[in-house]
């Protein structure tokens, strides 16, 4: 039963603060998923936990053990690797059986606890293979096999999908999230894609240049982002910037390509300058004659380009003075596709997320 | 199975082209050895009383027994030595590195007989330090027998060692040690279960050369064995010995030294068959942090081997510029023994640069197709090649250049007396480095690149030439460098094939030293180490560039 | 079509270079006014000589040098197509083994070298006589405790203290061994003190790690020849040559001139050169070789080397040792084998 407790931790190499003063809990049990770009520190805080980079300031526990101090072999925190990191030199079996030997585990239970732990990967009859004999999805089972017998504090996943292909990465994020539930362990999952952070995990930290920039439920993160580079970096979005030109209550007007948007973003006066986000998916083009959704409002754009994807069409879409946005439309009438020109679009203004301008 | 666009017609050219070199410049002439050593004394019927004569010696016993024990413990000192250096040089913060790593590969420069002269001056009975020791009280006899032999096999010979494991090293993707870590096992537990596991092929690869170099040298043990019988200097003897050996017994010695070298070549083959192990690291790892106390033992102990192995060296290089009264040496500085030697030795050097020279030219014409099939293609010919390739690591100078001068003396092919002999005889002594070298690199380069080549239009045999060869440049150059420079140094097979015409350096100081002339033998050594030291620092700077081994 | 062009270049340019190659394997046949000489003696008397040929006669020297065993078996191995003239710095034995591959010449100074000294057929010739001498370091035995004979060399505090060559590799130790035989009566007896001096020496794998080990105080007693001694000494090393009381031998080397080699008229020459009186005395100032001729005047010549006539010598059957080679060899070789 293990929290992770990140208090006030600092790392800077050379001039550039890779950590920058960050402080985060990861509650026991929960599936915690430290996102950003590459570059953002995710990575060098991952390896805070597990030992391999050291801290400037700042501390680390598990649960009440304070562990930033203790060298990498004595914190029990199992870590799978970007690249999975098999020993080449040992068989599958002995790869899994690494950890237990370390720990002086008798031999007759290392053997029943590596067999559970193959099996748990479903890697059951390649105890005896050599990992040049596996796939890359398969050694990733070997990592995560390796990591889960050891019955870690927690559990440690540096991008351990990035370097499978697509429908692969897929399933096996369902697996590991499984797993993890499963075992109730506690985990610390890096990754710069944004659509695995949202599938797998029960919390998020978007982190920005050593910094977190927002921490909340994948919804909430996806609905509600704290700032720009939040709503841009979690799936596609329209950033669009105007001025407050009126309103009445929590609705504002907000002027943009030569038209007015109706938004709610408290707190905001007359004449001030607002970055909001629509996301595609809550534009949608009304056919003539068609009534808009109830609710929603209306603006006049034009039709650029479509592209037809099956369930999916995107759209690309000008407003006056060369603002462009992009729609996604699910299941839209057929016909629409070919169709180009003026179109009356309507967007659901409770969806906007406007941010005060820096 | 066979990569599309890898014609058989290229590949199987190289092949047997290949093949056919060899087996009329190595196996043939062996096969006369051979033949020698199994005949009777008429000369007409097959016999294994030879062997059996031979074997029942307690000499040749104890010659045998000797060889293989010095060799065997040369070769695990060397490693003792060569993997804790490699690791220093790789993964530890050690100040002067890259001059260090320089120096570390001089040692293969100095004919390892003139280091031995040198030595015998330093720490013979006689010599300065052994007198010096002893006047402050320590109880140092001398460097002769086994121990002395070992330390200068040691401190000459650790480069083969240091050379691959330090790649190899570099090549350890930091991953694993930290997934070991990160598992539980502590620092030297991962060195232990997983780091030396992984660069066990390299070290295996250079301690095989480092162990076929000791069986099969005769100049060392020639000084510092004195009496004691070793292997190579009894077969040596056997051969040319001036009152005439025995050509039955010298071909038994002959195939002895091949049968014994080549095991330890098979028994590393079996190893390494079982073992694929690259992790292929992007980056090298990065430096340890150690405590300052290690840190000093590192930078000592690092610092302290290649400066013990610079002794032979520097050793040389002050003896040519002392004053020599005929064959004895004085304490007055002088350059007399570099006019006595140019006044005849510009033939000698030339002659050195330009055998040198075409030998790593003619390696480079073989070696890179030889590697290049080896690496690319997989067939029964290709494996058989594949053996018979790496077989002139088992075969001692001597023993081929005898083997050479049976074959070629008469007959439908007549080599003897040029120049061609030579450079043949160096080719295929060096023909594993090229080998090695060029597959080492090609291991790195992605085949599809060749089959884009090849999908664009281009053959493959011009593929190989356009865009593989220049790929493949820092390994190749790697390979044709050190052949240059190990040519410069060959003493064993040039003693048996070279003409008046073609003398080369080495030849120049075994003669020198043969009689009364040490000084000039001393200034010829300190001329070859200029002229070598050159590609050497290029060998360098691309292995450097490139973490690739060229052993 | 450019790049194929330039890869067949590539080709024909190796091609050639093989092809010459092959071509000058036997270049020195076709050159003029050369000799080749096959050299067992160092490089330093080599060097002297031919320098001094060359500037006499215009005959430009191609030296082969080696030990004498490899000499020989080149030039047998090569006695199909001699690649060699001249093969000089050889022992009497091994000339005379290998008579047959030589072209007979009657030199022009064969009448000052006394009939022992060279062949009657004109096959070949003495030139240079060693005499198997004692080398005494001085700073590691005091001048006059060494030993004076080779019996003294049997006293056990010489132990592990005597350089000696291994016949094996010098035509000169086995002369020395068969001498001491034949000394000490040539029985079984006289074997057996043979035996008893082997394991009294180190016995070294070259004869010039003798002369120079005791030159430079590795061992502080030697087996070796007599010029050695008297150029270290001359040169300040603590030297002493020693002649036995019991008496020596003179090994003789010579010369020959190779049946069929590339340059018999330059090879003629080179004989005559060689054994000129004055051509003698310049090796003698600078290499002291005891010549085969014997009007030089040593008391005019440094080093102050005792004449022949003055020197005790052994009886020594060398035509015997020489035909009983084989099995006296295997003989030896058991001693050396056994007494290691």
């Amino acid at each position: 039963m293990t929290a992770i407790r990140i208090a006030g931790v600092s790392r800077a190499f050379g001039a550039v603060a890779a950590v920058d003063d960050i402080a985060l809990d990861v509650a026991n049990g929960e599936f915690f998923t430290l996102l950003g770009p590459s570059g953002c520190g995710k990575t060098t805080l991952l390896r805070m936990i597990a030992g391999f980079c050291d801290l400037d300031r700042g501390a680390i526990h598990f649960g009440d053990r304070r562990i930033d101090m203790l060298p990498p072999h004595r914190r029990n925190a199992g870590m799978v690797f970007q690249n999975y990191a098999i020993f080449p030199n040992l068989t599958v079996a002995d790869n899994v059986a690494y950890g237990l030997r370390a720990r002086r585990v008798a031999a007759k239970d290392i053997t029943a606890r590596v067999a559970r732990a193959l099996a748990l990967v479903h890697l059951d009859a390649h105890g005896e293979r050599w990992p040049y004999q596996l796939s890359g999805g398969q050694l990733q089972r070997v990592a995560i096999a390796r990591c889960l017998v050891i019955e870690p504090a927690v559990l440690l996943l540096d991008e351990p999908l990035s370097n499978l292909d697509a429908q692969l990465r897929v399933e096996m994020r369902g697996e590991i999230r499984q797993l993890q539930q499963s075992l109730k362990i506690t985990a610390l999952y890096v990754t710069h894609d944004q659509e695995e952070a949202l599938a797998i995990s029960d919390r998020i930290a978007v982190m920005r240049a050593g910094k977190l920039e927002q921490v909340g439920a994948p919804e909430e993160i996806y609905r509600h982002p704290a700032s720009p580079f939040v709503a841009e970096f979690m799936g596609t979005t329209n950033l669009l910037h105007g001025a407050v030109t009126g309103g009445a209550g929590a609705w504002l007007r907000v002027a943009v390509g030569g038209q007015d948007f109706h938004l709610a973003a408290p707190g905001a006066r007359m004449g001030d300058t607002l970055s909001f986000s629509l996301r595609p998916e809550i534009l949608r083009p009304v056919a003539p004659g068609a009534a808009a959704p109830e609710g929603w409002a209306l603006v006049a754009a034009r039709l650029e380009h479509v592209e037809f994807l099956g369930a999916l069409t995107r759209m690309e879409m000008s407003l006056g003075e060369g603002t462009r946005l992009r729609v996604a439309a699910l299941d839209l009438p057929s016909g629409w596709v070919r169709q180009s020109g003026a179109v009356a679009l309507a967007y659901d203004p409770a969806r906007i997320t406007a941010f005060r301008a820096r | 199975m066979r990569r599309p666009g890898f014609s058989p017609s290229f590949s199987g050219a190289v092949t047997v082209l290949a093949l056919g070199f060899l087996a009329l410049f190595l196996l043939y002439p062996l096969f006369g050895i051979f033949e020698a050593s199994v005949l009777d004394p008429s000369g007409a019927h097959f016999t294994a009383n030879n062997y059996l004569r031979v074997l029942a010696r307690p000499f040749y016993q104890r010659a045998l027994g000797n060889s293989l024990a010095i060799g065997a413990a040369a070769t695990v000192v060397t490693t003792m030595v060569g993997v804790p250096l490699a690791f220093c040089l790789a993964r530890l913060a050690i100040p002067g590195k890259p001059l260090l790593l320089a120096l570390a590969t001089l040692p293969l420069v100095l004919p390892s007989f003139v280091s031995a002269y040198a030595l015998v001056l330093l720490f013979g009975r006689a010599g300065i330090v052994t007198q010096a020791l002893r006047a402050i009280g320590v109880p140092f006899d001398s460097l002769y027998g086994a121990p002395g032999l070992v330390a200068v096999y040691t401190l000459t010979l650790f480069p083969y060692v240091v050379l691959p494991t330090l790649a190899a090293f570099k090549a350890v993707d930091v991953s694993v040690e930290e997934a070991g870590q990160n598992l539980g096992a502590s620092r030297w537990r991962v060195w232990r279960t997983v780091i030396l596991p992984i660069v066990m092929p390299a070290v295996l690869a250079g301690a095989l050369l480092v162990f076929m170099d000791t069986l099969e040298n005769f100049g060392v043990p020639f000084v510092l064995a004195e009496d004691m019988p070793v292997l190579a200097v009894e077969a040596w003897k056997q051969f040319v010995g001036e009152t005439g050996g025995n050509p039955a017994t010298a071909g038994v010695l002959g195939v002895l030294l091949i049968i014994c070298t080549t095991l330890a070549l098979l028994v590393q083959r079996h190893y390494l068959a079982r073992r694929r192990f690259a992790t292929g690291a992007r980056t090298a790892p990065p430096l340890l942090a150690i405590g300052p106390r290690w840190r000093v033992a590192a930078i000592a102990f690092s610092w302290g081997v290649v400066a013990l192995a610079l002794v032979p060296f520097c050793a040389v290089v002050v003896i040519s510029f002392m004053r020599f009264r005929g064959p004895v040496i004085t304490t007055e500085l002088g350059l007399g023994n570099f006019i006595q030697l140019f006044a005849r030795a510009p033939g000698p050097l030339a002659n050195t640069l330009i055998l040198a020279g075409a030998a790593a030219f003619g390696g480079v014409l073989l070696g890179v197709p030889i590697g290049y099939v080896l690496t690319r293609t997989r067939t029964r010919l290709a494996a058989l090649l594949d053996i018979v390739a790496m077989m002139p690591f088992a075969v001692a100078g001597t023993v081929l250049g005898i083997g050479l001068v049976i074959a070629f003396n008469a007959g439908f092919l007549v080599l003897t007396g040029g120049w061609l002999i030579l450079v043949i005889a160096y080719v295929v002594r060096k023909l594993p480095f090229n080998v090695r070298a060029s597959s080492a690199i090609l291991h790195q380069i992605d085949p599809s690149l060749e089959e884009a080549s090849i999908n664009l239009g281009v053959s493959p045999s011009l593929t190989f030439v356009k865009l593989t060869v220049p790929l493949m440049l820092g390994g190749i150059v790697g390979g044709a460098v050190l052949t240059f420079v190990t040519v410069a140094s060959e003493l064993s097979a040039t003693v048996i094939l070279y003409s008046g015409k073609w003398s080369t350096m080495t030849i120049v100081m075994f003669q020198a030293l043969e009689g009364t002339g040490a000084g000039v033998a001393s200034a010829a050594a300190t001329v070859l180490i200029v002229v070598t030291i050159l590609p050497l620092a290029l060998i360098n700077r691309l292995l450097r560039r490139q973490g690739a081994s060229l052993l | 079509m450019r790049n194929l062009g330039r890869s067949s270049l590539v080709c024909a340019v190796v091609a050639a270079t093989l092809l010459l190659g092959v071509a000058t394997a036997g270049e020195a046949r076709a050159a003029d006014k050369s000799v080749v000489i096959y050299s067992a003696n160092e490089s330093v008397l080599d060097e002297l000589v031919f320098t001094a040929f060359t500037k006499e006669s215009g005959i430009a020297v191609q030296p082969v040098e080696g030990g004498s065993g490899v000499l020989v078996k080149r030039m047998s191995s090569e006695k199909e197509r001699p690649q060699g003239d001249i093969i000089w710095g050889i022992s009497r034995s091994l000339l005379q083994s290998n008579a047959a591959l030589f072209a007979p010449y009657h030199s022009k100074n064969v009448d000052a070298i006394p009939v022992e000294y060279r062949d009657p057929g004109d096959l070949w010739i003495g030139n240079n006589l060693h005499l198997l001498v004692l080398l005494q370091n001085t700073k590691l035995v005091p001048e006059g405790q060494g030993p004076k004979s080779w019996d003294d060399l049997l006293d056990p505090k010489w132990k592990g203290k005597i350089a000696f060559t291994d016949p094996a590799n010098s035509g000169s130790a086995y002369t020395n061994v068969t001498l001491l035989a034949q000394l000490w009566g040539n029985d079984d007896a006289a074997w057996e003190k043979v035996t008893k001096l082997f394991a009294n020496m180190k016995v070294l794998n070259k004869s010039s790690l003798v002369f120079s080990g005791v030159g430079n105080g590795e061992y502080p007693l030697g087996i070796s020849l007599e010029y050695a001694g008297y150029i270290w000494a001359s040169n300040g090393a603590p030297i002493k040559t020693v002649y036995p009381s019991d008496g020596t031998v003179v090994a003789m080397e010579g010369v020959g001139i190779i049946k069929g080699g590339p340059n018999p008229e330059s090879a003629k020459v080179f004989v005559d050169f060689i054994n000129r009186k004055d051509t003698r005395e310049m090796i003698f100032a600078k290499t002291f070789r005891r010549p085969a001729r014997q009007d030089l005047d040593f008391t005019k010549l440094p080093g102050n080397m005792p004449a022949l006539s003055t020197i005790k010598l052994a009886t020594y059957d060398e035509e015997s040792w020489t035909a009983k080679r084989p099995a006296t060899m295997a003989k030896i070789q058991e001693i050396v084998e056994k007494t290691r």
